[in-house]
Parts: structure tokens; sequence; C-alpha cells
């Protein structure tokens, strides 16, 4: 008999883990920046981190996260590669590598304090845990406001994807919209990590787009297939991952990786 | 109104302590064709990216259909820019998005329908009217990574024109196309010059790109400018090897000109 009490938010779960990081990954891998995903999730894992030494626990680590990932997304926005001579994926290399330290010094403070450190340490490969109705609506949330973001900022999305400088030379104002879309995205991964993982959401933000852009072209479409491919791969790996004991972030990244390669195959096939 | 579309006084355009531009007066009358020439690095498109305030210019004052670039902030910028359509050196290659031609045409058509706001059933007859005036038509549904280089500077003065711009600025719009090609997009612009309410700017290195209805050249070296005047009066051996080296000579004939080895000429 299936435990509905455990495997409706699981799967719920796992679809809009899936989703939403599969609409979120045709902007990411269409920019080149898939760095954005560990980037902002060791951003998050810093502030979860210093929150826990701070006494928080539970579903309170979500501020301080939150809070890590979009100072880090706000930075990320305003630094304009061509102002900054440097290319967005250095100034995330740099971000990365600031947020890392500070996630790993917080990490050595919890045995200097002499304090336990499984809360946040389960983060970094998600656990099917934390994967509770209010999870899930905070995830539907997330979804729901990427979705808005998408329906109302589409065309100047897509002016940016194809050249931030472009956009700006018609007339778009590229830096507000590109800043605000990873604010959310920083909402998003930060919201989603604690199920699938700090480390393994970024496969889940770039396999979704790359499978979908060998299947398909037009803006529209791909972001359609994408958000399907990712919700396939989400709740494809939830599932397995609650029939098999093993982390949900690793089996998700297999399973997303799986339908990377099937997609690389078929295109193949399709073109000869 | 004014009848300059472009005024350039006393500007000076820094990088770092080093000065890359410094042009004293520069002025295009609205539907003029002008053709910006230069060496490599001699500061042209730094002065485009001036005239779309992409770039920041330490003194002087650049105006642009009667707007001091200075003095704008974002939005004013913004709606400036939507008047003037530009044609990029480099053929932008930072999207993995499959987005068709079509798509990228209608990228045009993003800032004048503003923020908030779709692009509606007009946006999208304009654009398909310049895909088809341009001969595009065909491949409006193809991926704009999967057609030609030619094709694919076609689809980005299509996206100017769509703006329906009063200024189009092309910042070497044949580099690294054939000849063909080459030919192909110096009838657009002729095509373009005679709709009569469109000032442009077209910078190039070679001189073949100039449409023999191009009647004023402004020339930059090292960030200045050196001559300015008709093809006549600006275009000469001397000036031509001052600028590129001894080595070469200059052709004309019905308007159009072309540098070519002294070797070739002399054969």
């Amino acid at each position: 008999m299936l435990d509905l009490v455990f495997w409706a938010p699981v799967m719920i779960g796992g679809l809009l883990a899936g989703g939403s990081c599969g609409l979120l990954s045709v902007y990411i891998v269409g920019m080149r920046i898939p760095f954005l995903g560990v980037c902002v999730a060791h951003a998050a894992l810093a502030g979860a981190v210093f929150g826990a030494l701070a006494g928080l626990e539970g579903q309170m680590l979500l501020l301080p996260a939150l809070g890590g990932a979009v100072v880090t997304a706000t930075l990320l926005g305003l630094a304009d590669p061509r102002k900054i001579n440097m290319d967005a994926n250095v100034v995330m290399g740099l971000l990365f590598s600031v947020t890392m330290g500070l996630a790993f010094v917080g990490f050595g403070l919890f045995s200097v304090l002499g304090k336990s450190d499984n809360d946040v340490r389960s983060l970094l490969w998600g656990s099917l845990n934390y994967c509770q109705w209010n999870d899930v609506t905070l995830m539907l949330i997330a979804f729901g406001l990427l979705v808005i973001f998408v329906l109302v900022f589409r065309k100047e999305m897509r002016a940016i994807m194809f050249s931030r400088l472009d956009a700006q030379a018609v007339g778009i104002h590229a830096t507000a919209v590109w800043t605000v879309f990873l604010i959310l995205a920083a909402m998003l991964i930060t919201v989603n990590f604690q199920t699938v993982g700090g480390l393994m959401i970024y496969s889940l933000i770039t396999n979704p787009a790359a499978a979908a852009f060998q299947l398909t072209k037009g803006n529209t479409r791909t972001m359609v297939l994408a958000t399907i491919l990712g919700a396939a791969s989400g709740l494809g790996g939830f599932l397995l991952s609650a029939i098999t004991d093993l982390p949900s972030g690793a089996v998700i990244v297999l399973v997303s990786s799986l339908v990377v390669m099937v997609a690389a195959v078929w295109a193949r096939l399709q073109k000869r | 109104m004014n009848s300059n579309a472009i005024q350039l006084e006393k500007l000076t355009v820094r990088a770092g302590r080093k000065t890359i531009l410094a042009i004293d007066n520069l002025s295009i009358d609205r539907g003029e064709l002008v053709g910006l020439l230069g060496p490599n690095g001699a500061g042209k498109t730094t002065l485009l990216r001036c005239l779309l305030g992409l770039q920041k210019h330490a003194r002087g004052r650049v105006q642009v259909l009667g707007k001091d670039i200075k003095t704008l902030g974002a939005r004013g910028l913004g709606l400036l820019r939507r008047r003037i359509g530009y044609v990029p050196q480099l053929l932008p290659s930072h999207s993995e998005m499959p987005l068709t031609v079509r798509e990228v045409v209608a990228i045009g058509r993003t800032g004048i329908a503003g923020l908030f706001h779709p692009l509606r059933k007009r946006d999208w007859e304009i654009v398909d009217e310049w895909i088809e005036r341009l001969g595009l038509s065909s491949l409006a549904a193809h991926g704009y990574t999967q057609i030609s280089g030619g094709q694919q500077r076609k689809t980005l003065i299509a996206r100017a024109m769509v703006q329906q711009p009063e200024v189009l600025i092309l910042d070497e719009p044949t580099a690294n196309l054939d000849m063909g090609w080459r030919e192909r997009i110096v009838e657009i612009i002729s095509e373009f010059y005679q709709l009569g309410n469109l000032t442009i700017l077209l910078v190039c290195h070679e001189l073949e790109v100039l449409p023999s209805c191009c009647n004023r050249i402004a020339i930059i070296d090292s960030g200045e400018l050196v001559a300015d005047g008709s093809p006549g009066d600006v275009l000469s051996e001397e000036m031509i090897r001052s600028l590129y080296g001894l080595g070469f000579d200059l052709l004309a004939g019905n308007g159009r000109y072309v540098v070519v080895p002294s070797e070739v000429a002399h054969a």
C-alpha cells in the first residue's frame, strides 16, 4: 500500500523542483552560465551555515540561506562584464570561491564551538526528509514567481540571452531585468537545494535545457520542453531515490544526465 | 528642429589615463550617409558606442537626435536607443539558445514595445515585413546559429530596421563576408539611403563597402579625426598610404573606390 503521507509531497516536490529548475535552465544554459547554480548554492549554504551557528534550525535556516543567495545574485547582476572587463563566469568563479570558503570556515567553526553540523551538512547532498508539504508550498511559490517573470519579461530575456550588449543597444533595461532574474534564480535554487542538494542542483539547472536545445528550436518551444524534461527528471529521480533509499540529489543527477544523452543520440539519429 | 542627427563637440574618451578618442568637431545632418574609415584600433567602434551611450566619455558633448547623451538617465537613454538602429561588428555568440531568425529580428521591437507589454500583432507584421524585404522569408523559422555569416548579418540589419530608426549605425557590416555577400549588403545600404529620411553612419575598413551614394567620408586615425569631406576630397593615395602604409594604390570608378596592393595596380 502506497504511503501517501510520504509519497505525495515527494512526487509533487520532484515535479516542482524539476519543472522550475528546467525552466530556469533555459536561461542558465542560454547565457552559458551553468556555474550560477553552484555559485548561488554555495552562497546559500554559507548563509545557512552561519545561520545554524547563530542558533537557527529547521525551516528558519532558509532565511540566512536566502540572504546569502540573494546578495550574491545581486552582485552578479550589477557586475556588467563589459564595464568591469571580466567575463560573467570569472565573476561567478570569484564569488563561488569566496562563498565556498565562507561555508567551509563555518563548518570548521562547528567543531571549534563543539556544535553538531548535521543539519547543514545534509544540505550539500539533499534529502527527501526535507520534502514535506511546507517545502512543497515554498517550491510552488518559487515556481509561480518564475513563471510570472517569464510571462512578463520573456521578450526582454530573449534579447538578453542573445546578447546583453545588443539588448542594451536596442533600448532594453538589460541590467535591471537581468538582476531581477538572478535574484529570482537565487530564491528558486535556495528553496530547492535542501531537497535536491546544494551540489546536485547544478545538473538540474543545466541538463533539461541541454537536452531541449538538442531537440527543438525557438524560445517558447524550448522553454516548454525543458520544463517537461526537468519535471520528468525531478519526479523520476525522487521516486527512484525513495525506492532505493539512495541520496535524492545524486539520483536526479544521473536521471537528468541520462535524459541529455538520450536527447543527444535522438538528435543525431534525426539528422541522418 | 535641429538638422543635425549627430553632433560631437570636443569629445574626449579615456581608457584609464590613456586618451583613446579626441574629436574636436563632427556633425552629421539628418538623412546623410557618412562613411567612417580608419585602421584597426583607430577608435571607430568606441565612437559608435559613445553615440549609443554604451561608452562613457570624459569630456565634451555627444548629441544624438537632439539629445545630449551625458544628461540622459537610464530611461532617457533607453528611449534614445530605440530610435537608433545598431548593427554590431561582432556577430553575437554569447547564447546557446536556439533562437529562430524571426525571434532575433523581433529583438529590435522589444525596447519599443516597452516593459510589461508583449509584442503586438503590428510589431510582428513589421518584423515579417523586414524579413521579407531582406530576402530572409525562407529562413525565418531556421535557427540563427544554423544560417551563414552573411545571412546572420542580414538578420541583424533587419533587427535594426524593425526599430524604424532615425539613425542607422553599421559597424563593419561586411566583416568576414565574401565578395558576393559584400555587394549584396552594399546594395541594401544604398536602398536604405534612398528612403531619404534615414541617417546612416557606416563604419568600414574596406573602401569597396562604401556605396556610390556615399558623398561624405570621415577618417579617424589614432583616435583623432584626420579628414572629413567628400570622397573626392578625402580619398587620396597619400591618405591611404598614411593610414595603411606604403604599397597600396587607390582605384576609383562610378563613385566606388577600392584599395589594392601597388603591385596589382601596376601589373
